[in-house]
Formats: C-alpha cells, sequence, structure tokens
C-alpha cells in the first residue's frame, strides 16, 4: 500500500530516527529540494548511515536523490543502493524514457557491484515537465523498476508557464494524466504533497479529490497529515461490508450458472466486482493481482 | 589555520569541527554538550574509530553535543573531514 | 549499608535530617496516634483588624527567630513575588538559619541563591529546581533537601513530621480579617488547595495580599480562624506568570503520537465506560491524551464522572460540553480554569490533603480511574524516575506523581523514549520516586508497554491492532540498542537529597555530584 509517504529531510537526524513511527506506508529520504546545496554532502552521508545501521519496521524505504541533470546523482546512488534496507528511488525530473533508461543502467550497475539482486531496487519517477506529463506512458514503461509516477509540483507550474492558484486549477489536468498514464502502464500513481501544514480542512478537500482521481495515495510533508490521508484513503468498514457482500452474489450467481445479480437494486456486472475486489485490497483484506 | 565543520546545534544533532593540528600531534578530541555527561566514553570511541576508519590523523576534533545518536555523530565526523580534505 | 523495600541503600540515620524510616511497600505503613495540632489562642472583640503595614511589621509580630521553619504555597508559580520577598525582609531583619518548606519552587526564586549562599537559607523541605537545583546537587546547601509528594506534606504536617513555625499564604483575595480566596483580584490564581493545611496547622498564619477586600470576603477558601495577620503589599505576582493565557493541545507530531497510544490503551481498558474519572495535568502529552480522549468519547457516548487535579481551561471545555461532570480542583493552570472555578459550582476546589494525602478518610486519588504521568526514567521493574535528570542532578519535584499512581486504577506514563541520547527507559533508575507497583504501563512512541503484574490489561491489549504492544524486554532493549551504553554518574557519598513516600519513609536518596 502507498496511501502516505513521508518526506523526510535528509539532513535532520531528528526526522530520519523517528519518521517511520508514524504510521505513512513509506518514507522518502530526501537529498533534493529539502537540502540546501552546501549540504549535500552531509546528507548523503547521514542518509547512506541511517540506511545501513537504522530499523525502520515495515515501511517502504526510499530515497529522493538529486536529479539526473545535477552532478550529484551519481554520487547519491553509490551511497545508498549498497544498503540492503533501501527499497526505491525517487527520481526527480525524470522526464523522459532516456533518463530513466540512464538511471536503470546505473543501478543495475551498482547492484552488480554489491550483489543486490538485480531489479531490486524499484524507480518513482517524478514527471516535472509539460513534456515528461505528456510522455508519462512512455516513461512509466521505460524500466521494468517503475513502479509510481509522481505529477511534479513548483517546477511544472513554472513549465506550464502558470502560476499556483489556492483551488490547484494550474495542476489538476496533470494530475490526471498521471493517473491515466499509470494505469495504463500498470503502475502507481502517487498525488502531491498538499502544502499547508496546518490547514486539515485543505488536507481532507485534496486528498478526497486525490482518491476520487483515482490516485493510490499522496506524498507527504508532516506526520500530522497522515491519519487524515488513511482515513479517506482507506475503504470504511461500510464500504468494506459491501464490497464482500458484491463478491459473495457473484461467485454464488456463477456457481449457479446465473448470467447476473443484483445487490441492492444495482446490477453487479465484471467492472463492478473488480471495483469491490480493488476495495478489499485496499482494505487490506486481499492481495493484489500481479 | 584550516578547519571544516558539519552538523547543526538542533535537537539530536551534533556540531562537529575539525581543524588540522600539526604534524604528529595526533588525535585530540573535545566533547561538550547534552551527550557529554553519559556518553562520553562512547562519544569518544565512535569519534575515534571513525577518524581511523578514515585513516585520519593530526588533528582537532570538538564535538558540541546536542543529544545525537551514535549513527548521527558517526555521520557528522565523517562528513567534517570530507569537508577538511576538500571533498564535497 | 540497609537496603529498603526496593533495594536501595539508605542509611539508618542522615544528618540535618534524622532517623530513616525505610521504605516497605506502597501499602505497608500502618499509622498509629493522632493528628498535632497548633496551640490554643484567644482573639477577642477588641481585635477586628489584623492588618500589619508590612512584611516586617508581620514577620516580627509572627515571633520569627533564627532557626524556625518557614512554609508557602506555590499557586502563584513562575509568577510569585512573596517568597522572595518574605526570605529578603528577614535577610534584612538579621533573621538567619532559616527551613523553608514550600510546596514548590520555580525559576523566578533563583533569587533566593544568594540567601542560601549567605545562611539565611539553611534548609529547603521542598523540591528545588533550576539554578536552585543545580546549587543543591553540587552540594550547596548544608542539610539534605527533602522532597515530599502533594500527599506527603500534608500528611508529615499533620503527624508532626514537620513543624511550621509561620506559614506566608499569598492570597490573591483577604479581608482584614483573614478570609482567603485565590479566585478574585489581580493576581487570581484560582484553587489554594496547597494551602489548607499549612493554615490550618502553623503556630503563626500570615495572608500575603495584593487585594485587601471589606470584610467578610466571599467565596471562602481559607477562613478567618486560621489567619493570625493580613499584610497589604503592591503586588503578590506578576499575572503573566501565575497563569497562561489558554492551554493548547501539542501540534508536534511525536507527542501525539504518544498521547494517541495512550487514548488508545485507555480506550482498551475496561475503566472506558461512562463515570470514568481521570487526571492529565497540563503537560503537553497528557493535554493531547484529553483531547485524543475526548473524540473516543464522543464517538461511543462516553460521559465522565469528574476530572482531577490541576486543571486546565481543556478541562473545563469538556465540564461545559458535559462530557465531565464535575472537576475536582488543587491547582488551577490557566485563565479559563481560574474563571471557571470561580463562576461554576461543579468546578469545586478541594486542600492537597482531600487531593491525595494517604492518611485520611480517603483522598480524591482513591477514586480516579485513569492518570497520564510522565517521568525522566522507568526501568525494567516499572520503577519511576522523575526527580533526577540523566546527568544525577536533583531539579524536578514529585508533584502528585506518586499519590496519583497509589490511587488510580490505570496509571499510564507517557513519554519519547529518546530525549536526544538520552533513554528514558534503563535497567535500573537513578533514582525512585515512584515504585512499580503502582505503575500500569508505559506508552512511548514504540507502542504501549504493560506492567506484567496487570493480567488484565495483558490480556485486554491483545485485542488491539492498530498499536503496537511491546514487551518491557524488547522496549529497554531498544533503548539500550539506540541510545548505546553510558558511564555511570560519579557521586561523592554525600546525601543531598532525600525522596520520602507518601507515608513518611524513605524511598531513596541522592548524592551530591562530583564535579
Amino acid at each position: 500500500m502507498r496511501r502516505t509517504m513521508l518526506y523526510l529531510p535528509g539532513n535532520n537526524p531528528n526526522m530520519l530516527v523517528r519518521g517511520h513511527l508514524f504510521g505513512s506506508d513509506g518514507i522518502v529520504m530526501d537529498m533534493e529540494d529539502a537540502v540546501a546545496l552546501s549540504e549535500k554532502d552531509a546528507a548523503r552521508i547521514m542518509i547512506s548511515k541511517f540506511l545501513r545501521r537504522g530499523d525502520f519496521g515495515r515501511v517502504e524505504v526510499t530515497v529522493r536523490i538529486n536529479g539526473a541533470d545535477t552532478e550529484f546523482w551519481k554520487k547519491d546512488l553509490e551511497a545508498v543502493v549498497p544498503c540492503k534496507r533501501l527499497d526505491g528511488i525517487r527520481l526527480p525530473k525524470a522526464d523522459s524514457p532516456q533518463i530513466i533508461k540512464d538511471v536503470d543502467e546505473e543501478l543495475s550497475r551498482l547492484e552488480d557491484k554489491y550483489g543486490i539482486a538485480q531489479g531490486h531496487i524499484k524507480l518513482f519517477c517524478i514527471l516535472e515537465t509539460a513534456y515528461g506529463i505528456w510522455h508519462a506512458y512512455d516513461v512509466a514503461t521505460a524500466s521494468k523498476r517503475v513502479t509510481a509516477i509522481l505529477p511534479g509540483g513548483e517546477d511544472l507550474v513554472a513549465d506550464l508557464k502558470t502560476s499556483r492558484t489556492p483551488e490547484g486549477t494550474e495542476l489538476e489536468w496533470s494530475r490526471r494524466m498521471i493517473v491515466i498514464a499509470a494505469r495504463a502502464a500498470g503502475v502507481d500513481a502517487i498525488d502531491l504533497m498538499f502544502p499547508r501544514v496546518t490547514d486539515d480542512k485543505g488536507l481532507r478537500r485534496d486528498a478526497q479529490f486525490s482518491k476520487d482521481l483515482g490516485f493510490d495515495g499522496k506524498s507527504v510533508i508532516h506526520p500530522n497529515q497522515i491519519p487524515v490521508i488513511h482515513e479517506i484513503f482507506t475503504p470504511s468498514e461500510k464500504e468494506i461490508e459491501k464490497a464482500q457482500r458484491i463478491i459473495a452474489a457473484a461467485e454464488d450467481a456463477r456457481a449457479r450458472g446465473l448470467g447476473t445479480v443484483s445487490v441492492d437494486g444495482r446490477m453487479v456486472d465484471v467492472p463492478v466486482v473488480k471495483r469491490a475486489h480493488y476495495i478489499l485490497v485496499k482494505a487490506g483484506l486481499e492481495k493484489e493481482d500481479e | 589555520m584550516k578547519f571544516a565543520s558539519a552538523g547543526t546545534l538542533e535537537s539530536m544533532d551534533c556540531l562537529v569541527t575539525v581543524s588540522e593540528g600539526g604534524r604528529g600531534s595526533g588525535l585530540a578530541v573535545e566533547l561538550e554538550g547534552s551527550g557529554v555527561s553519559r556518553f562520553r566514553s562512547a562519544m569518544e570511541k565512535t569519534v575515534r574509530d571513525t577518524l581511523e576508519a578514515l585513516g585520519a590523523n593530526d588533528l582537532m576534533v570538538n564535538v558540541n553535543d546536542r543529544g545525537a545518536l551514535d549513527v548521527v555523530l558517526e555521520a557528522r565526523v565523517e562528513t567534517a573531514v570530507k569537508r577538511l580534505r576538500g571533498e564535497r | 549499608m540497609p537496603l529498603n523495600a526496593l533495594g536501595r541503600d539508605i542509611p539508618a540515620f542522615i544528618e540535618g535530617y534524622g532517623k530513616v524510616k525505610p521504605y516497605r511497600g506502597a501499602f505497608a505503613l500502618q499509622p498509629s496516634g493522632n493528628v498535632v495540632g497548633p496551640r490554643l489562642r484567644v482573639t477577642n472583640a477588641d481585635r477586628t483588624d489584623k492588618v500589619l503595614p508590612d512584611l516586617k511589621a508581620a514577620i516580627a509580630a509572627s515571633g520569627l527567630k533564627s532557626g524556625m521553619t518557614i512554609s508557602f504555597h506555590h499557586h502563584l508559580r513562575n509568577g510569585d513575588y512573596v517568597v522572595n520577598q518574605v526570605i529578603d525582609a528577614c535577610a534584612e531583619m538579621g533573621i538567619r538559619d532559616l527551613t523553608i518548606f514550600p510546596t514548590a519552587l520555580f525559576g523566578v526564586h533563583k533569587h533566593l541563591i544568594d540567601h542560601i549562599q549567605s545562611g539565611v537559607i539553611a534548609r529547603i523541605w521542598g523540591s528545588v529546581n533550576g539554578p536552585i537545583g543545580q546549587l543543591v546537587s553540587a552540594g550547596g546547601l548544608g542539610a539534605p533537601t527533602v522532597l515530599r509528594s502533594h500527599g506527603g506534606r500534608p500528611r508529615a504536617i499533620m503527624c508532626g513530621d514537620v513543624h511550621i513555625d509561620v506559614a506566608f499564604m499569598a492570597a490573591p483575595s483577604c479581608d482584614r480579617y483573614g478570609n482567603m480566596n485565590g479566585m478574585q483580584g489581580p493576581s487570581a490564581c484560582g484553587a489554594l488547595g496547597y494551602a489548607f493545611t499549612d493554615c490550618q496547622y502553623a503556630d503563626c498564619v500570615v495572608a500575603v495580599t495584593d487585594n485587601l477586600v471589606p470584610y467578610p470576603n466571599a467565596p471562602i477558601s481559607i477562613n478567618q480562624t486560621c489567619a493570625d495577620f493580613v499584610v497589604a503589599v503592591p503586588s503578590i505576582g506578576d499575572p503573566a506568570g501565575i497563569v497562561s493565557g489558554t492551554t493548547k493541545v501539542t501540534r508536534d507530531p511525536l507527542r501525539l503520537l504518544i498521547a494517541r497510544y495512550a487514548s488508545r490503551l485507555i480506550e482498551a481498558s475496561p475503566y472506558f465506560q461512562t463515570g470514568i474519572s481521570f487526571q492529565t495535568g497540563a503537560s503537553g502529552i497528557a493535554l493531547a491524551v484529553t483531547a485524543f480522549m475526548k473524540e473516543a468519547m464522543l464517538r461511543k457516548g462516553i460521559k465522565g464522572s469528574f476530572g482531577l487535579g490541576g486543571i486546565t481551561s481543556y478541562f473545563v471545555d469538556l465540564l461545559r460540553e458535559g462530557l465531565v461532570d464535575k472537576l475536582l480542583d488543587v491547582q488551577s493552570f490557566d485563565l479559563g480554569a481560574v474563571k471557571s472555578i470561580a463562576e461554576d459550582p461543579r468546578h469545586v476546589e478541594i486542600s492537597a490533603d482531600m487531593y491525595a494525602n494517604p492518611w485520611n478518610r480517603g483522598a480524591a486519588v482513591n477514586m480516579l480511574d485513569v492518570v497520564i504521568l510522565g517521568a525522566t526514567e522507568v526501568d525494567r521493574d516499572f520503577n519511576v524516575n522523575v526527580n533526577t535528570e540523566a546527568d544525577g542532578a536533583l531539579l524536578h519535584g514529585i508533584g502528585g506523581h506518586q499519590d496519583t499512581a497509589a490511587g488510580a486504577k490505570l496509571t499510564i506514563i507517557a513519554q519519547p523514549l529518546l530525549r536526544g541520547r538520552i533513554p528514558c527507559v534503563t535497567d535500573t533508575v537513578y533514582s525512585v520516586t515512584t515504585p512499580g507497583e503502582c505503575v500500569d504501563a508505559v506508552v512511548t512512541e514504540y507502542g504501549i508497554t504493560v506492567n506484567p503484574r496487570r493480567a488484565d490489561l495483558v490480556e485486554a491489549c491483545r485485542g488491539i491492532r492498530d498499536v503496537p504492544v511491546i514487551s518491557m524486554d524488547e522496549l529497554a532493549n531498544k533503548a539500550r540498542r539506540m541510545s548505546g551504553p553510558m558511564d555511570p554518574v560519579e557521586t561523592t557519598g554525600r546525601i543531598v537529597g532525600i525522596i520520602e513516600w507518601r507515608d513518611g519513609t524513605v524511598i531513596d536518596v541522592v548524592r551530591q555530584l562530583k564535579k
């Protein structure tokens, strides 16, 4: 499950020690935007040590390295790939299939060098230009490592030659396209973080929107956001109960050789059953079919 | 005198400053801050072990601690030494 | 050296304290005999005005001499002026070698350090913190300081363990005949819970007020039959230091996480039903627990019977919203609480005796279901330390910790596992405040840890899915792994602090730190 992925500034020991305790599904140790240029080396060393020694419980452990357009990315990978606890790399500015292939190749080289299973480290691709959003499907399918795609924030807004609005109009369609591309490619779609940390109402609205669009979850910049997002992304008891009834009714109909069946006055056909299974997967009651 | 530092005085961090000592001066380690009252031995060991692993010698190291765990102290010492050597 | 029931080394006699009664168990000691009392006196109708012109006149009239014991309450908290003013006056009058017996001291009282060093103050029987605590820990006080809980202190007075010569009682509202309350006036502090026993048992009581009102005052918290003299001063304290504006629930994610876990434990316990009573105090975590409990109570339609202890406006809101029926208030922390206790009959002032004294006909802590407490350390036996810090310095008082832990049905210690590098769970606490037999659970950011003595709670926690439940061994091992090995604290043999249990036995001692 990737309902929440909590950003941990890579040069901030306090958050690195505690970040995995707040119940998010994943953590993102950040070497990129949360770290000043003059501190990139410090963050790289700090994150590397934490990955070697830290205990992170059961969260998915990822690192956002600096983009492939910087001088840092190869050093970043060299510092973290050898650490067995690493599950994935979040790659900013992942705007073309070629970039993915380059990073994939470097990852394979390092996995080989350090005796890590080939393909073990997954890629989370952030699309931060119009070109990237347009080619989201191609980026998502450029490598088997790609496990999720994400829309960019500020940089994307700038590339679209517009500015941020409270309603989020400027990024709405980029977010929609990410979901479409992700589903077409068979990868996860993880939505933007909500920046206003004390605005609980705004977070609820935004998280509900993410969910309704079809995202699997959201990036998170503050632990207090986690329970709200989980509440919205986790099916309610009512939804679960209904999903179970639908599946049971469909099974029953099939066993008795009936064509279609009705639950609560609505016809239950294949897409409805599929959605019901998906709800149980989201509730953690069923395993996702690969 | 050439010196470099790494870390901050934020909670759970430490500020490590390393400077070149004279040739043959060995390692001089100075510890201060909140961890010192109960962790002096552990901190001293971590600093010296880290310096040894880096092949560092003839240095003066000052650690101003704000409750850094071992892993954090190690990271800050390594970063400071590498900065002193001009590796960023 | 003899060991007490917790295995701590306590000598049989301590210089500056006397013969030691070693701790034998939380409920082991039975009292015998009667309470002591002040001497009889007569006050006739020819005296209708107890007001004296200033503190020095009152000190002279009280008969205070060098070597005597004087007491204070701490309801004015860090805004108090009275303690410093009284000691300054004593010093100017050449009175020295005093034992001061405050219910607590605050940062504002660091002013007293000069008087300690000059010999005006020879002994402190009460908690020491901040700079005074550092001074005591380094051996700067001639005799050991004696710490007692909120309930143990009135017991000690009533048993004659401590004899108060003069009690100087700050009174935010007072009439000329000595009827006092804490609810009115520019320096209003709400409840005067810690003042009652002093006023009933001291040889001489001096009310110090900045708000002299016509006779008779109303409401009356402490009545005229206790007061010998009244002094009006320009100000008894700074309101900004006496009460905070409003107490707000923390937004710190770590504290919220721990609070959520603690609340979950309360929900799973057998006590989470209508009629529940609880005490949480004003700390970040404790207040957040109240907030989560409120949500749970609303969800399950549960109403509380009473809230106890130090009351904040957050608790007052629970009263107003009908989530709790009554408040029993021994200390009011903020403006909302002060206003409420003055206006709402369901918000009741109680004395420290009624709150927590183990040797009376029943204290309020005995009726308590749940209490959330803090700690500097907890050990594998669930013994708790709130008095000393990791460096061995004696910096905190007991407060109501021992009393609420002994009385409440569910005692929860809620604390981050690490403060910086310092673990709050250790193999053995450096000094004991509250014994493990009174502590039911420890809640940290790593989950809920139940005392195995409470098989019923262990069972109740089996059903908890959304919060980690972790054994004390695992928790202590994790703390050790994360913080690493600790150097021992280096002390001299000299005892600088004596920690009494509620019943007057000595549960532990604190020794002077080596330079």
